[in-house]
């Protein structure tokens, strides 16, 4: 019962004039970058910040979501039509999405994408309003060890889970906490690393970080580029979009699991919807009794991974909303934007601004609607805005984020940031790493530092009070697991190598 | 050992680097008060972190692999896009407080829009007047932002 006042109080919110407005703006935007390649979520919502600040909270964060999850359908497109997956998380969606619009399916691909795109985000937005509550109450009773025990867990997985290059994306992690350091010690009041920098104070300007590190490499590399547009519009009519019925059987299954595993990874802090399309598009391919067809054009690869990826963005928003800790990069934004508007990240959001939590549920019922709208039988605008010449776009993109960046605190540092970030993601990129783990670190390096010196006084300088809290213990024994998991992986693979290289030198 | 650090040299700078930065961190946070587990300084959080990508650094290091071919170098090739993507914002920096929005938004605009090889001088020009009248429209004439339009 009080989830139905709840959910009616979300309604109210989200179903007036307002709040339709900021919704379809939003899905409408983020369909549209999620097409363009080259466009990603971060640099659209750095864009877009200047328009929120003249917004209700509850609004903004509306049509900031609305962003989120709608550059998640909208990255398909460009993924099946083009093989240029338009964000990272459409990539997996390419690898059959593509095949079959080469084989004269590209309209049931794009159905079924969307289809399995609006399945998933409702199974996250179920998951959302059944879980936040609960766990927003727990949360309540939650110290500094446990606090510091999640995040501990959210940047091990962060770094961990589904990268290839586990020490380099420790070594961005660490980066991160470090970037976080800067700016005065809320403690002692000492200024650190600000190297006498009064702008530094306040620490370094996380949307200036978080789009040079995302954005500005992703302008770099596209800026040179001309893309040659090999659409054909014509063949996608709404009767080529309907899939058979043995595709739809063949789909059933495949929304079901996706959907499971990226409610699971996306409410998980630290990992999100990248590494849920890649475990459900294998996981598919393991339970098919025809895992040759995959990457030839198999609809189970394209349903799977869009519900993963879909339910994925939903659910980040649990820990987001309930404990106040973000799960990716984006998620971090949205922190950003509520402090902005005054509203202090944690659980105590959930009970004292319901109306914000509860619109923000309900309108990711009422996008996902439009979104299905907009990808079904408006798809065709869509196909044909792939065909916009891109270097006439990007410079319009680089005004934007200009005076997106300054409109936030008036400073010019700002744009230096930036632009050093940007150079900061290029060099890691250059060197293999993963500028991802760099933000979460970044972004939960102050509260963790906070909530480790706190837990710390708390326990009298005991530092076992991590393992012997029961929560806190259990969820730093997960972690430690990681990494132990990690470790004997990696000695495993230096003893085959150098296994390798005796064999080699015996033959020699 | 020359052949060891030139196949590996990907992994070696990461690791140089990523040690450097350590020790940087490591000598910056001596200079803050360190304090006791029980008490925490500014400084003992930073020396914890220093430390340990001090640790980091040397794991990549002695775990170096060769280096892979990697797809990644490709699109870094391009330096009139880098050069002239930052000359954008740092000119957008530059004026912003002395010449207001419209201009700094032209240059900035004008900038970018050389970094792609096909698009003309003319073009460029054009795409940077029409981008900083429609920002002027937007964001001083319809949202009001506290930014001044010309000097």
């Amino acid at each position: 019962m009080e989830l139905l006042s709840n959910l009616a109080l979300g309604l109210s919110v989200a179903a007036s004039a307002g709040g339709l407005l900021y919704c379809l703006l939003g899905v409408t935007l983020g369909t549209l970058v999620g097409v363009l390649p080259g466009i990603g979520t971060m640099a659209t919502l750095a864009m877009l910040l200047p328009i929120t600040f003249h917004v209700e909270p509850n609004f903004a964060l509306i049509m900031l979501a609305g962003i989120y999850y709608g550059a998640a359908y909208g990255g398909s497109i460009a993924s099946i039509l083009l093989n240029l997956p338009g964000t990272a998380t459409s990539a997996v969606t390419g690898i059959d999405g593509y095949p079959m619009a080469r084989k004269g399916q590209a309209g049931v691909a794009l159905f079924i994408t969307a289809i399995a795109s609006c399945f998933g985000s409702m199974f996250g937005v179920v998951l959302l309003s059944l879980f936040s509550v609960p766990l927003a109450r727990v949360a309540l009773q939650f110290g500094p060890q446990e606090y510091f025990a999640l995040m501990f867990l959210g940047l091990i997985a962060a770094a961990l889970i589904g990268s290839g290059r586990a020490i380099r994306a420790l070594v961005a992690v660490a980066l991160g906490l470090a970037l976080g350091l800067v700016g005065l010690d809320i403690n002692s009041g000492v200024a650190r690393f600000a190297f006498g920098m009064p702008e530094f104070y306040d620490g370094l300007p996380l949307v200036a970080v978080a789009i040079g590190l995302f954005g500005l490499p992703e302008i770099i590399a596209n800026a040179g580029r001309v893309i040659k547009s090999t659409v054909q519009t014509s063949d996608i009519s709404m009767r080529s979009m309907l899939p058979d019925r043995s595709q739809w059987r063949r789909s059933w299954g495949p929304m079901w699991r996706g959907s499971a595993i990226g409610s699971f990874f996306g409410a998980l802090p630290g990992t999100g919807g990248v590494v849920a399309t890649f475990i459900s598009y294998a996981t598919e391919k393991k339970l098919s009794r025809t895992p040759d067809e995959f990457g030839k054009g198999a609809i189970e690869g394209v349903v799977a991974p869009e519900a993963a990826n879909n339910a994925a963005v939903q659910s980040a928003f649990i820990p987001t909303m309930s404990l106040g800790i973000p799960g990716d990069p984006v998620m971090a934004i949205m922190l950003g934007v509520m402090m902005v508007h005054g509203i202090l990240p944690g659980p105590s959001v959930i009970t004292d601004s319901p109306d914000l939590f509860w619109g923000l549920v309900v309108s990711f019922v009422i996008g996902n609607i439009f979104l299905l709208i907009l990808n079904l039988p408006l798809i065709g605008i869509w196909v044909r805005i792939l065909a916009i010449p891109y270097h006439l776009l990007f410079p319009v993109i680089v005004a934007f984020v200009c005076i997106g960046i300054y409109s936030i605190n008036y400073q010019v540092m700002d744009i230096f940031v930036l632009l050093a970030f940007g150079f900061l993601g290029w060099g890691m990129k250059a060197l293999n790493f993963e500028v991802a783990p760099l933000l979460l670190g970044f972004v939960l390096g102050p509260m963790m530092e906070e909530n480790f010196r706190r837990a710390l006084v708390v326990s009298n300088g005991e530092v076992s009070t991590f393992l012997t809290r029961p929560i806190a213990g259990v969820i730093m024994t997960i972690a430690l697991l990681i990494i132990a998991w990690f470790v004997l992986k990696g000695l495993r693979d230096l003893a085959l190598r150098l296994r390798r290289r005796d064999t080699e030198n015996t033959n020699a | 050992m020359l052949e060891f650090i030139r196949t590996r040299r990907e992994d070696l700078i990461a690791g140089l680097v990523t040690v450097g930065i350590g020790i940087f961190i490591l000598t910056e946070s001596f200079g803050y008060r360190l304090g006791t587990l029980r008490s925490m300084g500014p400084g003992y959080f930073p020396m914890l972190l220093a430390v340990a990508m001090c640790a980091l650094g040397l794991i990549l290091i002695l775990t170096a692999t060769p280096d892979k071919p990697s797809d990644g170098a490709a699109q870094f090739a391009d330096k009139r896009g880098v050069l002239l993507v930052a000359a954008a914002f740092l000119a957008f920096a530059l004026m912003i407080e002395r010449t207001g929005m419209v201009p700094a938004i032209g240059a900035a605009v004008f900038l970018s829009a050389l970094a792609n090889r096909t698009t003309s001088w003319l073009t460029a020009l054009i795409l940077a007047a029409a981008t900083a009248g429609t920002c002027w429209l937007l964001f001083s004439v319809l949202l009001g932002l506290q930014l001044r339009a010309f000097g």
